[in-house]
């Protein structure tokens, strides 16, 4: 503190506010801030400097790395993204067992994250160490069996390398986790991309053991139409109705398939058979859907008896 | 309309009722009285004939008339045909089918073979008013002219057919997409136009039906924003595109079914340690194909235009960058606050 009393310094004296009324014209705070925005310096960076020999750069490196370590062992405990940086650039500097070290310290902490893993195994995808890759994937898909995404990713990679027959092991140890519906049709189109539709055929049994609902159903039959094989469909869709009797919900989904498909396959009097059938089965209360289809199918197809029984039948009901 | 007709009873249309005959008619009419009289040269009959239709045919390409100057070639020395004996004269006949098929590929990207097959039929009209006049050598070579039209005809279909064939290969899931979309625009043209209207006014032949489906399809479901957009569905979805660049070599695929016999192997199969030889080029397509990804997910976040707003709240870049963070996440709560402290005053609520 500077005393006043300093003779060598001699400050005015600070003078009396006389007029102590506001001023005519008031500063906004929007003046303010557009003042100190223009007055801004430009930011201290620091001055570009290239590396010109090895010892610059060992420099440069022990630098970064310390950079690196304060931060991670500062934040590292909640953010996974300075692990990440620090694993990258150590790939950059193309020291691939110190990266490896970094991403194994990141896992040890957050051996949740599945994105973690996804970015570490597609950094050793993309150096192309495709053991390693594979070591990787291994682990984290015994680890976090339920996220889907890293089983995708790695079918996917064993694809593109032409393992086919480990991509499909790897299918068949997913499915032994029972995944829902995508995971079971991403493998049977797995096996369509190399026209094994016999072994298709078979997963998509074991996808409706494992999820007896109406769609599971539904996307069989699809399956069926789709290779062109008519009567399988049919049987599927008659099994399906066998097995779901009890619940309505999924009969009624089931049932309006069903009848489409018939007309689909040209077969009017077995979709009015069906059509027929599942009015009678439901309970009058969750058949609207049902009702309108089928007014809209005996309208193209069915003679003016029909149709007439059918709205009445409907009208009946409301 | 039977009045008054000019129809001259020579010409070969008379017997249609609403036929007029015009200068063309004429001609045809000359040609034929002409060539009735020249009976006697079967090459000049064969000429005339080429040339009348050379003359038919204005509008198609000069390379047509080469092949008559082929044919007419390859006539003169039919003349001694006739002379050659059995086995000689087959073997001319067919290099004549050859040399007549090797024309008809030429040209076949060049016309239609409707077009053929009407000179076809023209050609097998105008000598027909000889055909029982003309004797043994003659008409063995009216006989061989038109076994040979008929094998250019053959030929011609049958090119056709086969380069359909091979422009569209057959989809082994149905008819290919694109060109049902194409029968369908077709379709929809042609109704178009029957009614006067354009193919701006495409929707009003929908039925109300598929009118009421489309206005379905508007009311899509959000896309999904904020931290739902890795949800399960979209991720699958990402797969799915990835697996459509997968290209499937399914030569490869059956030699290695041949050689593994553990091919359709288990989930506790011992075999899964032990890899392939995987090639490198598979390897580096793998590579390629993350760095593509990569630069896919550049573009995930959208640059936003910068506005120059008359409104400046930060006096930094950070202070801006982290206000615009702070009103996505809580300017709608303080909205009311805000709108307050720029009034002056709060409202009375």
């Amino acid at each position: 503190m500077v005393s006043v009393c300093e003779k060598d310094s001699k400050l005015p004296r600070p003078t009396r506010v006389k007029n102590k009324s506001p001023a005519a014209v008031q500063i906004t705070a929007e003046q303010l801030l557009r003042e100190a925005r223009e007055r801004q310096e430009p930011e201290v960076l620091p001055s570009e400097h290239s590396i010109t020999d090895s010892t610059e750069l060992s420099d440069y490196r022990l630098r970064r790395r310390k950079e690196f370590e304060d931060r991670v062992s500062r934040g590292g405990r909640s953010d996974v993204q300075v692990w990440v940086n620090y694993a990258r650039w150590e790939e950059s500097q193309k020291d691939y067992a110190r990266a490896r070290s970094v991403w194994e310290r990141a896992l040890k902490d957050h051996h949740r994250n599945h994105a973690l893993w996804v970015k570490y195994a597609e950094s050793e995808m993309k150096n192309k160490f495709v053991n390693s890759a594979r070591h990787v994937w291994d682990r984290a898909v015994y680890l976090l069996p339920r996220v889907d995404q890293l089983w995708y990713k790695y079918s996917h990679m064993e694809e593109m390398l032409g393992n086919i027959a480990g991509a499909r092991q790897i299918f068949e140890r997913w499915m032994n986790w029972s995944p829902d519906q995508q995971g079971w049709l991403s493998f049977a189109k797995f096996e369509l991309r190399y026209n094994e539709t016999e072994r298709a055929r078979s997963i998509y049994e074991r996808f409706f053991l494992c999820h007896p609902k109406a769609s599971s159903f539904i996307r069989y039959a699809e399956f069926e139409v789709k290779c062109g094989e008519v009567s399988r469909a049919r049987d599927v869709y008659e099994r399906a109705m066998e097995k779901l009797e009890g619940d309505y919900e999924e009969a009624e989904m089931l049932y309006l398939a069903f009848a489409e498909f018939e007309q689909g396959c040209n077969e009017f009097q077995r979709a009015r058979v069906i059509y027929k059938f599942a009015l009678d089965h439901i309970p009058i209360g969750r058949a609207e859907e049902l009702y309108t289809r089928f007014i809209a199918f005996e309208k193209q197809h069915g003679d003016k008896q029909g149709i007439e029984d059918a709205i009445v039948g409907r009208r009946r009901t409301l | 309309m039977d009045g008054e007709r000019r129809v001259h009873p020579d010409c070969i249309n008379a017997s249609n009722p609403y036929h007029e005959c015009v200068e063309y008619c004429f001609k045809k009419i000359a040609e034929a009285k002409a060539k009735l009289e020249k009976l006697g040269l079967v090459e000049a009959v064969s000429g005339q004939s080429r040339e009348s239709l050379a003359d038919k045919r204005i509008e198609e390409e000069s390379s047509e008339e080469e092949e008559e100057e082929d044919e007419e070639d390859s006539q003169e020395p039919e003349v001694d045909v006739n002379q050659l004996t059995g086995r000689k004269k087959k073997l001319f006949e067919l290099r004549l089918k050859m040399s007549r098929e090797s024309l008809a590929d030429k040209r076949i990207e060049e016309e239609s073979s409707e077009e053929e097959e009407e000179e076809d039929e023209e050609d097998s009209q105008e000598p027909e008013v000889d055909v029982n006049q003309l004797t043994g050598r003659k008409k063995k070579l009216f006989e061989l002219r038109l076994k040979m039209n008929e094998a250019r005809k053959f030929n011609q279909t049958d090119v056709g057919s086969e380069k359909k064939k091979m422009e569209a290969p057959t989809e082994p899931k149905g008819i290919s997409k694109q060109k049902w979309v194409e029968a369908r625009q077709k379709k929809i043209g042609k109704i178009l136009d029957a009614n006067g209207l354009d193919m701006s006014k495409a929707y009003m032949l929908d039925t109300q039906e598929a009118a009421e489906t489309k206005y379905k399809k508007w009311e899509k479901e959000p896309t999904p924003s904020g931290w739902d957009v890795f949800n399960q569905k979209t991720l699958y979805n990402a797969y799915k595109k990835r697996t459509k660049n997968i290209q499937v070599d399914i030569e490869e695929y059956n030699r290695m079914r041949a050689a593994d016999p553990e091919f359709y192997r288990e989930a506790s199969s011992l075999q899964y340690g032990k890899a392939p030889k995987i090639s490198k080029d598979k390897i580096d397509k793998m590579a390629k194909e993350l760095h593509d990804r990569e630069e896919k997910r550049q573009e995930f976040s959208r640059r936003r235009k910068f506005r120059e707003e008359k409104d400046i709240d930060s006096i930094n870049d950070r202070n801006e960058h982290f206000n615009k963070k702070i009103e996505r996440a809580f300017g709608k709560y303080t909205l009311e606050i805000k709108n307050n402290l720029e009034r002056g005053t709060a409202l009375p609520d």
